[in-house]
């Protein structure tokens, strides 16, 4: 119940939103409040249920469609609840992180907030049409986010996000009705290890989910989507479209591909972890050559984005814990960066890299903030993304040596790009007279990233606040490889 | 034998002929009271629904006039739709026919199509299915050319009826066919006479009949005659033609096929398979080139015949039972989207720029019409998405390879369709308002109303669809 609260609250928030009065200020205040409920409601579950995400008072199960045995069935686990929380603090920072939306700012939120049910919702299913119900709700919003309030560019590069994403989703959904109708459910529960289906049928249908949730990711040949709306995103739906969406498609991988297609997915995993690898290295080697500082950002985001990958398809303890604990520390740090990127381009009046130089001096917190993030983006010990990266990097070596290593060469790749970046952005002489007047980030930009790096340190150095929670549900994972 | 039973059966239809005849006269002497015959009429397609839910609720069932006409519950799901769809039309019909000053002639063809549609779906008589047909398309044409004050009015009319007319005599020479070959015009009997194997005459026929229909449903390659006709057509009827009788033209066409016809299916669902695949691609393809949004529609109605055919192609092995719901729900889905999408025309303007920076000037409706094109391209929680679910889950349940394709093209449509509808929600949200658009909001409050109480329809569909499939499930055919 806790979690169908947490879910549709945001819901309520978007109508609030409309009937608030039209100034700014109270706007803000309303739509921060809004955000903090079900952000509140995610911690509350972790100290209240950290250890026990099964408890009765969590899940839901009603009967929805009955002659397919379809089911309102949501709940949390292990694999999920990082996503989940991570979700409800994400929308948080996007609104304290809303400063350059222009124009329309109730509406913006309402939109945003319908996007956070279908989030949620995502990380809680335990249906795979009602998965696919909250997975496509986030389309249409993120749609008119980008469509709206984008740059210039934003109305090519939002109808190209709609219509490749919508491809793939569709072809999954084939794919999640075909399974349950050979297996007579839709409940993910009962589906485990098969639910019975032959190697060949679960071939058959693990092919079109993969490509769905590869597209959604985006693995790297079907990646084309992602560059212009990353780039042509307001900062603060940034922090949801990167933190959070790709998130939806690696999910699925280790929540719905993998332990309930183990046979269906075996052929496919040694390719799985290629593409992983190539995430990595593509992604840093064309992170190399942008000239746009948020272009930059955006393909080491897609470069993480392959340890995900890697880590699931290595079918390890090890591996698959770091895959699930990358999306969350992926999310952090690609949050920070993008909301850096933002703050750094509204002061200097651009995002090239050539052009910018030298802005420690003027802006210690924010250059500080973004040595931090691009270092936990390089994988340095202590920060977040190196427990992760790590566990993926050696989950994935057990099972595929070549794959492995070479992701492991993709993280000396990253840091040389990214240590360039800070070079050339952040020291160095001040690039233009005009950076002398900028001012460093004030405190409402401060509010938005001090929390991003603060988990970025805690959970690099108490890695194991979030994975003894996820833990059991990664052993589930794992005896349902094995028992397929 | 005609028994107070008998009177029972018919009771929708009797409601319909009644309140057709009061609608009529009272239309004759109260000329000036518009009001009047509108209630009048609102108030017949209320009834008629009703007399359905009432039948469906008590779980009334029955076959009279020596089983040429059946009473089941897969009859009276499809009277409720058109019924339900009527309401709509007259709402959004009343005021726009006060102005052209014959709104009792208008209202009592939208009543004559609702008598022709709900008897039609009854009917297991070969002869009666084709004077039903026409009954429900002879008024149609009418309703097509009845706004004067456009000439496309008229050219659509007539256009509709020259190639209607021809459709309907394609029907009937397949109707003749298979009559020659069974020696009876009841579907048993021709169930009989088909099962011994399909004699060439057999297979004329029934390629004739396929055609009249697919002529009637607007299936291309015998479309051509939809946009023409829903452009010129005044909205109401636009609205009303593309949902109601088309959906009642779907039922009986699959209670023909799989009563009369069972041990045919190998021919016929190759041939909706060969239709359902083409009517997709032409009707997106065409839209996609549409400035103007009733011709848009009007394509995109082709496409979604094109997507119900696609059930009617995975009609064997274990998926028969599955591609009948994927029918029934795709039908009253569709009915709601489409209805809205269609009288939202009347509220904003035909050419797709009147719908700029919509969502500025008149937000609601611009969310109105944002569910209702997510809903058409088939993205949940919307309705659309149920019917598009429920016929690819029939597709997979098939074990057909040709069904796997139709599938395979469903999807892919389903993406190619994006652009166009798409294009409206990017003008509604994205663009400045036209100058035009800042304009006092047109239309009548009954319109606003039908097009919020559908949006919301639409949306909540998530709800319903629960019942509603435990309904198809137990609707009786087969």
């Amino acid at each position: 119940m806790i979690t169908t609260v947490t879910i549709f609250i945001p819901l309520l928030g978007a109508i609030l939103m409309l009937f608030l009065p039209e100034d700014p200020r109270i706007t803000r205040y309303g739509a921060m409040g809004v955000a903090a409920v079900p952000f509140l409601l995610a911690t509350y579950v972790y100290f209240a249920f950290g250890n026990n995400l099964g408890a009765e008072a969590l899940s839901l199960d009603v009967t929805w469609i009955e002659s397919l045995n379809v089911g309102y069935r949501v709940g949390l686990d292990g694999l999920g609840f990082g996503m989940f929380w991570l979700s409800a603090f994400l929308t948080l920072i996007a609104v304290v992180a809303s400063w350059d939306v222009r124009g329309s700012l109730k509406q913006y939120f309402a939109i945003l907030f319908i996007a956070e049910v279908g989030m949620l919702g995502v990380f809680a299913a335990q249906d795979l049409i009602l998965f696919y119900v909250f997975f496509e709700i986030t389309l249409i919003p993120m749609y008119l986010l980008v469509g709206i309030w984008g740059d210039e560019n934003r109305r090519p590069a939002a109808i190209k996000f709609f219509i490749y994403t919508f491809l793939g989703s569709t072809i999954m959904l084939a794919g999640f009705l075909a399974l349950g109708i050979l297996a007579g459910t839709y409940s993910i529960d009962a589906l485990n290890a098969g639910g019975g289906l032959g190697r060949t049928a679960q071939v058959a249908i693990a092919a079109p989910i993969l490509f769905g949730l590869l597209v959604k990711v985006p693995a790297v040949p079907l990646h084309s989507w992602l560059l212009d709306v990353y780039v042509s995103s307001p900062t603060s739906t940034n922090v949801v479209l990167s933190g959070v969406l790709p998130k939806l498609g690696t999910y699925g991988l280790v929540k719905i591909a993998i332990p309930l297609l183990p046979q269906g997915i075996e052929p496919f995993l040694g390719l799985l972890a290629a593409l992983g690898v190539v995430n990595i290295l593509y992604g840093s080697f064309v992170a190399f050559l942008q000239p746009d500082l948020k272009a930059l950002v955006a393909y080491s985001s897609i470069g993480t984005l392959g340890f995900i990958l890697l880590g699931a398809a290595s079918g390890s303890a090890v591996g698959l814990n770091g895959a699930v604990f990358q999306q969350v520390s992926h999310g952090l740090y690609s949050a920070l960066l993008f909301i850096l990127v933002g703050i750094i381009a509204t002061r200097t009046g651009t995002r090239r890299i050539s052009d910018l130089g030298g802005l420690a001096a003027r802006m210690p917190w924010a250059g500080g903030l973004l040595a931090l993030g691009a270092l936990a983006a390089m994988g340095l010990p202590g920060l977040a993304v190196f427990v992760s990266e790590f566990m993926s990097v050696m989950g994935g070596f057990e099972t595929f040596p070549v794959q492995g290593a070479l992701a492991a060469l993709g993280i000396i790749l990253s840091a040389m790009y990214l240590l360039y970046m800070l070079a050339r952005v952040i020291f160095g002489p001040i690039e233009r007279p005009a950076y002398e007047e900028i001012n460093d980030a004030g405190p409402v930009e401060m509010a938005a990233i001090v929390p991003l790096a603060a988990l970025l340190l805690v959970l690099g150095i108490f890695p194991a606040l979030l994975i003894s929670v996820q833990r059991p549900a990664v052993e589930a994972v794992l005896s349902a490889i094995g028992g397929g | 034998m005609v028994t107070g039973q008998t009177f029972v059966a018919l009771l929708p239809e009797l409601v319909a002929t009644g309140f057709l005849v009061v609608t009529l006269m009272v239309g004759v002497f109260a000329e000036r009271n518009v009001g009047l015959v509108a209630a009048l009429a609102a108030l017949g397609t209320l009834g008629i629904f009703g007399a359905a839910a009432v039948l469906m609720a008590t779980g009334f069932s029955g076959s009279y006039f020596g089983g040429a006409f059946v009473v089941d519950d897969f009859a009276l799901y499809f009277k409720m739709i058109v019924a339900g769809s009527a309401f709509f039309a007259v709402l959004a019909a009343a005021r726009w026919s006060e102005r052209t000053g014959d709104a009792g002639e208008y209202l009592v063809l939208i009543l004559a199509v609702v008598l022709g549609s709900t008897l039609v779906v009854s009917m297991r008589d070969l002869f009666g299915i084709f004077l039903a047909v026409e009954l429900a398309t002879i008024p149609s044409y009418a309703m097509v050319a009845f706004d004067r004050s456009r000439r496309e009015s008229a050219e659509g009319g007539m256009k509709y009826l020259i190639t209607g007319v021809i459709a309907s005599s394609v029907l009937l020479y397949g109707i003749v066919l298979i009559y020659g070959v069974s020696g009876s015009a009841m579907l048993s009997d021709v169930a009989e006479a088909f099962g011994s194997g399909l004699s060439p005459v057999a297979l004329v026929g029934l390629v004739l009949l396929a055609s009249g229909f697919a002529f009637k449903v607007s299936a291309a390659p015998f479309h051509f005659w939809t946009p023409d006709a829903y452009q010129g057509a005044p909205t109401s009827a636009a609205a009303f033609l593309s949902v109601a009788p088309k959906a009642a033209f779907f039922a009986v066409l699959l209670r023909i096929l799989l009563e009369g016809m069972p041990e045919a299916a190998p021919a016929w669902t190759s041939l909706m398979a060969v239709l359902a695949i083409i009517t997709m691609f032409v009707g997106n393809l065409f839209a996609l080139r549409q400035r103007n949004v009733r011709r848009m529609l009007a394509y995109s109605s082709v496409a979604h015949s094109g997507y119900i055919l696609a059930a009617f192609a995975a009609l064997q092995g274990d998926a028969v039972q599955t591609a009948v719901e994927a029918v029934l729900i795709y039908t009253a889905a569709y009915a709601l989207m489409n209805m809205g999408a269609f009288l939202t025309i009347d509220l904003v303007g035909e050419e797709s720029k009147s719908f700029n920076g919509l969502f500025r000037t008149r937000p609601a409706l611009a969310l109105a019409m944002g569910v209702f094109m997510a809903s058409l391209v088939g993205i949940p929680p919307f309705s659309g998405f149920f019917g598009k679910a429920w016929i690819i889950l029939a597709g997979a349940q098939s074990g057909s390879v040709l069904v796997y394709v139709v599938v395979g093209a469903l999807v892919v449509n389903s993406v190619l369709s994006v652009p166009y509808y798409f294009g409206i929600i990017r003008n509604m949200f994205f663009e400045e308002p036209t100058r035009e658009a800042r304009l006092e909001p047109g239309g009548t409050g009954a319109v606003r109303f039908s097009v919020y109480a559908l949006a919301v329809a639409t949306t909540l569909f998530i709800f319903f669809v629960g019942p509603l499939s435990a309904l198809a499930r137990a609707s009786g055919l087969l």
